[in-house]
């Protein structure tokens, strides 16, 4: 088996104890070029990075990451587009990246090929918000078969007996859905969401990164402190995309933002 | 064969969130459908608030005016609020009481689900959200009406094609963020398992009532059986129950739109390939990318891209037809019956009508042809003024 950028990685930062920030962004927003150099930059500041496949009908995700998916696809994003820029990403980032991608993304790419060409791009982990267990066969065998990490939800509804079988195919890191509710950034969190890191830390020792909502550093510092090894915050960083279309500063903005989360 | 799974098609296509939830949904459904007081009281009120057996019509005019097979017509557009949706809303509204849930929430295409849901609703006291696409609110502005009159919420839905697609999109949405007091009252044999199975045994009363009354009318069984095809939920309503008879044939009417030439259809089996869509694996129109396209149809309950997957799986088997009526046919359909039966049948259902006066031309008159008359038309008159 070869190394995974994910799985070293988190060696390091347990090593170090530090907490690990994930960015998010969707690919090709708001088009090639510029989602390219935004990637670029929050790279500087992530420890991590996720990026998202534009996609139709993202059925688990809020308004602003729609938004997003709608802005990349007038702008001709596609399988391929996306899969070209990460692999052009590649060529100045060397930090782990996972990317969201709705099943039948991969399905129209023929799952063995959409994974040969994912790991031929330089990414590590694949997740796969609208397959859970029950539907991930497939899609594991080719991740394994090219030495990529199948990332797996937890949410608050999953209860202990199935996050046990869910830890079984689990690798890479647990991505925690901190709330009941699709993507988006949250102002405040209530109590069940620490109590429920603290129950995924107490069921396994694979690194938990809390996701969906997390938009500002004192919120990571709570997760954190409930037992998270990291972060990701997506829809905040996409919304200072949308509101900065077509400005000059807009990759300052958008960095600086990032700067905030680092360690 | 995997649970959920019809031949190749369906599966739990979901996020994370939602498994407890179909769990639950699977396991009480389980114990509903064995409920003797549960139903009871089911069968209580289709028969009184529904209004069922509906009827078996000859429809004698428009038999002459083939001059071939005897058509017959289910007459689901007789049941209460004028469709087949309201079998399936009502049995799932008793299951959302019976699992202890408090709030409904549904999507709808023509509005025929949504009043149905938003009746049930009403009738069983839970609070009730319909999400419509905001070009169906327009196109079907009485039922917007109705619903809202019934005490139902309208969302409307303004992404995508917004049309019953984006409607989905958001009640799954909604449903993820209030799993814990809502049921997601499902109107067609499409989304993930349990979904497929259930509302198909709530509707499969269509084919069941059938077969008794065409056997009690012509003392045999009918050659074919026609209706329409958006989701699929009142077509499976009205084979299932004649599957097993290998000698009489059945066609699926999808939406032809302009032609499907013209791109503009929701013709799944024609410019379709399997995919998965809203939490199932069936066959989906989409680019080559996988990217769901946008469908057109004149009617708002057929103007769907996905199939229900145990459709996907009659036709893998070649056990049903699957054929379309474009729009121009169906409005044919819909002015004939109105003309020579005095029967003004919802857009949808004229789909099939097309279909079956094509096919009792070549017919003998000893052959029987039953189609189901899956709903009225009075909704579709303000989109109809405008076209004929």
């Amino acid at each position: 088996m070869t190394t995974n950028r994910i799985v070293e990685k988190f060696k390091d930062f347990r090593k170090q104890k530090a907490p690990a920030f994930m960015p998010f962004i969707v690919a090709n927003d708001p088009n090639f070029k510029t989602s390219l150099q935004i990637a670029q930059r929050i790279s500087q500041h992530g420890d991590f990075l996720e990026i998202g496949f534009p996609y139709s009908d993202p059925l688990a995700d809020g308004p602003t990451i729609q938004a997003a998916d709608v802005r990349a696809l007038k702008n001709g994003a596609t399988t391929d587009s996306v899969l070209l820029m990460i692999k052009a990403l590649r060529k100045t980032v060397a930090i782990p990246i996972t990317v969201l991608v709705y099943a039948n993304l991969v399905l129209q790419a023929g799952i063995d090929e959409f994974y040969k060409r994912a790991a031929d791009s330089g990414i590590d982990g694949v997740l796969i918000p609208d397959a859970p267990i029950e539907e991930i066969a497939d899609f594991a065998v080719a991740a394994n078969k090219y030495g990529i990490k199948q990332i797996f939800l937890v949410a608050q509804t999953t209860d202990n007996p199935r996050l046990k079988k869910i830890l079984k195919h689990a690798q890479g890191f647990l991505y925690l859905v901190s709330v009941l509710g699709v993507t988006g950034a949250r102002q405040k969190f209530g109590n069940e969401t620490q109590e429920f890191i603290r129950r995924v830390r107490k069921q396994t020792k694979l690194p938990l990164c809390v996701g969906f909502g997390v938009s500002t550093p004192e919120q990571c510092k709570a997760m954190i402190k409930a037992g998270a090894d990291g972060v990701i915050v997506g829809s905040a960083i996409v919304d200072i995309i949308a509101k900065n279309l077509g400005k000059k500063d807009m990759l300052d903005k958008v960095s600086d933002f990032a700067k905030q989360f680092e360690n | 064969m995997q649970k959920g799974y019809f031949g190749k098609f369906g599966g739990q296509f979901v996020p994370e969130t939602l498994m407890k939830a179909l769990f639950e949904l699977e396991s009480r459904y389980k114990k509903f459908s064995k409920d003797p007081n549960q139903q009871k009281l089911f069968q209580q009120q289709l028969r009184d608030f529904v209004g069922r057996p509906t009827a078996l019509y000859f429809a004698e005019n428009l038999t002459k005016f083939c001059g071939g097979a005897k058509i017959y017509l289910k007459r689901e557009d007789l049941a209460h609020t004028g469709a087949h949706k309201i079998n399936n809303a009502l049995g799932q509204a008793l299951l959302a009481k019976f699992m202890g849930k408090t709030r409904v929430i549904a999507e709808t295409g023509a509005g025929q689900h949504g009043v149905a849901t938003a009746v049930a609703a009403a009738k069983l006291g839970l609070k009730c959200v319909i999400f419509m696409g905001e070009v169906d609110m327009a196109r079907q502005q009485p039922n917007v009406l109705r619903m809202r009159l019934l005490g139902a919420t309208v969302t409307p839905v303004s992404s995508g094609s917004k049309t019953l697609k984006d409607a989905i999109n958001e009640a799954i949405r909604d449903w993820i963020a209030n799993i814990k007091s809502t049921h997601y009252l499902m109107g067609s044999v499409l989304g993930p398992h349990p979904y497929p199975t259930m509302v198909r045994d709530f509707q499969k009363v269509i084919g069941r009532e059938a077969r008794t009354q065409i056997l009690n009318r012509e003392g045999k069984l009918p050659d074919y059986l026609i209706a329409c095809v958006g989701g699929g939920s009142n077509s499976i309503g009205l084979f299932y129950n004649f599957l097993k008879d290998k000698n009489i044939k059945m066609i699926g009417v999808e939406a032809g739109g302009l032609g499907i030439k013209s791109g503009k259809h929701a013709a799944r089996f024609e410019g379709g390939r399997v995919g998965i869509l809203h939490g199932t694996k069936s066959f989906v129109l989409q680019d080559k990318y996988g990217q769901i396209l946008e469908t057109h149809s004149v009617s708002a309950g057929l103007d769907y891209p996905s199939i229900g997957p145990e459709h996907a799986n009659l036709e893998n088997l070649k056990r049903v037809n699957y054929t379309y009526a474009t729009d121009a046919e169906a409005l044919y359909g819909f002015k004939l019956l109105s003309e020579r039966e005095g029967i003004i049948p919802a857009l949808e259902s004229a789909h099939a009508v097309a279909i079956a006066v094509k096919l009792a031309k070549t017919l003998n008159k000893n052959q029987i042809i039953i189609v189901n008359l899956s709903g009225r038309g009075d909704k579709d008159l303000e989109t109809v003024s405008k076209l004929l």
